[in-house]
């Protein structure tokens, strides 16, 4: 193995350097091997449709607004539930790290609940409160709630006791040290709860949509694909790989501006 | 830094016990019988073998811990009558700043929680901040800093609070041997101005000696107070004092002491009491 010296002044752009480059890159050649692919073999758009095809019928979606009424109603249901789950979650997290009689009561329901597939809780849901709203709102909440509160227990039970110390002695009064110690020093593992939270969410809104939903991408996506739009179907499925992308990406910025002082 | 013309207060350490675990099979006692008094406008150092609850006893004297035998008293020197806890603040061996602020914000975390107004707030910590001669580092967060630099910052957020009572808790345990040096002398130096109460708790005889007006030698645990030492080296002292015939005198004494309670601490800790 050769020794590269350090003090080389930049080393010159190469291609299958660039991450953009190579996770672009990859995207892209993966649909031209696809389109390629299809053209040659002349596999029935039923089973593959051709990337220019799913593009079509996307922008077609789009132009009659039926997409954008799911993907409004998804988002919503979604972030309802996942909204109150940030709240509720961290607020209950607190209280669970901080007092060891509620520790004590939670970790059991924690225990119980928390393997628990939520899918299995549609039947029971959908009996006791319908398929509207608060059906929705209940499935978003519960995917998103558990890992933002076993994240934010985490996160405050490992705070530096000599902080918490260093508090009490400037002062600080036990409403300040959770506000302003427990719950900044907690902010990165809470920030990994509510991701994991986030990713549930969306299945499950999405997994419900497909169950009981008469609106929303995932009653969409099942309707296409009871009908054999395989384009609408594909169409649907990008919108939700979109959706992911640009959810994590915000999450990382959000992740960044809040840990500047991790990466300095 | 009292204020001037505010009553003089000294911390009274009485017939002081502590036993931790005292439900459990195995108590241990690690404090036995302390008096002593802290007095007002004098550091006292506090010096012992490891493990001799020199640490603890400063945390009683928080009010961090209370003890499970005597009290703690605080006396108006002129008038002999019992008067409410002073104003206190500690500098931490592990710094314990919070690695989420930076240095200003750090420094101004007290008097914010105290509800001191933002820009009066600001401009008293950035003169503690110059006290500590770290102008120019507001901005930066601790992790930035070297150690030397961040127990500094400990210092500066201690001393911006203008406690009636100073304690510092090994503040130089985890700094290297020059940064500590120079630490020592500047800390000697503000505190020789300031005319404040510090309590000191050290490992060091050297750092005992420059920087404290009496020294309590405690002994291996359960600790007691073995001998309370006056020093009356001229001040201001720096590294120089040192090598002053009465340095020698006294550090040969307080050394003395310690050998023999390390010994016994060792000997206590391969019984595995």
């Amino acid at each position: 193995m050769s020794m590269t010296p350090d003090a080389e002044p930049k080393p010159r752009w190469k291609w299958y350097d660039d991450e953009r480059v190579l996770g672009w890159g990859s995207v892209a050649l993966v649909i031209i091997v696809w389109e390629v692919a299809a053209r040659v073999t002349g596999v029935s758009s039923l089973y593959l449709p051709k990337p220019t095809q799913i593009v079509v019928s996307l922008i077609e979606m789009f132009r009659n607004g039926a997409l954008i009424v799911d993907l409004g109603w998804t988002l919503y249901r979604i972030f309802a539930g996942f909204g109150l789950a940030i709240v509720i979650g961290t607020g209950l997290g607190i209280w669970i790290a901080t007092s060891f009689r509620v520790r004590a009561i939670a970790d059991m329901f924690i225990a119980m609940l928390y393997p628990l597939p939520k899918v299995t809780l549609i039947p029971l849901l959908v009996i006791w409160l319908g398929t509207g709203g608060p059906f929705m709102l209940t499935i978003s909440f519960l995917g998103a709630i558990f890992p933002i509160v076993i994240n934010t227990v985490l996160g405050v039970r490992q705070c530096d006791p000599g902080l918490v110390l260093a508090a009490r002695d400037l002062g600080a009064n036990a409403q300040q040290i959770v506000r302003r110690v427990l719950l900044p020093s907690a902010i990165p593992s809470i920030f990994a709860g509510i991701r994991l939270g986030l990713g549930v969410s969306i299945i499950l809104v999405v997994a419900a949509e497909m169950v009981v939903g008469k609106l929303g991408l995932g009653a969409r996506l099942y309707l296409s694909g009871q009908i054999l739009e395989t384009e609408q179907v594909f169409a649907v499925l990008i919108v939700l790989a979109t959706l992911g992308i640009v959810v994590t990406k915000t999450q990382d910025f959000i992740d960044k501006r809040l840990g500047r002082w991790r990466l300095v | 830094m009292a204020m001037a013309g505010a009553p003089a207060v000294a911390v009274d350490i009485e017939s002081v016990g502590l036993v931790f675990g005292v439900r459990t099979d195995a108590p241990t006692v690690a404090l036995q019988d302390v008096s002593c008094r802290f007095e007002p406008g004098k550091v006292t150092a506090l010096i012992g073998p490891s493990g001799c609850g020199k640490s603890t006893l400063l945390q009683i004297a928080r009010g961090f811990l209370n003890p499970t035998q005597g009290k703690l008293r605080f006396v108006e020197v002129a008038s002999g009558t019992e008067t409410t806890r002073p104003a206190m603040a500690t500098v931490w061996q592990a710094f314990n700043l919070f690695p989420w602020l930076t240095v200003l914000e750090n420094v101004a975390f007290g008097l914010d929680l105290a509800g001191v107004p933002r820009a009066e707030r600001d401009a008293r910590a950035r003169k503690a901040i110059a006290a500590v001669d770290l102008g120019g580092f507001e901005n930066k967060f601790p992790r930035q800093l070297s150690g030397g630099m961040r127990q500094r910052v400990g210092i500066a957020r201690a001393l911006v609070m203008e406690p009636d009572v100073l304690l510092l808790d090994e503040p130089f345990g985890a700094l290297d041997a020059q940064t500590r040096l120079v630490l020592q002398e500047q800390l000697s130096a503000l505190v020789e101005t300031s005319g404040t109460t510090a309590i000191l708790v050290t490992h060091s005889i050297e750092e005992a000696i420059l920087l404290a007006d009496k020294i309590i030698v405690m002994t291996a645990r359960p600790g007691r107070v073995c001998d309370q030492i006056d020093v009356t080296l001229p001040r201001p002292r720096s590294y120089a004092t040192t090598h002053e015939p009465e340095y020698r005198i006294l550090f040969d004494r307080i050394y003395g002491m310690l050998r023999d309670e390390v010994m016994r601490a060792m000997i206590i800790e391969s019984q595995g009491a």
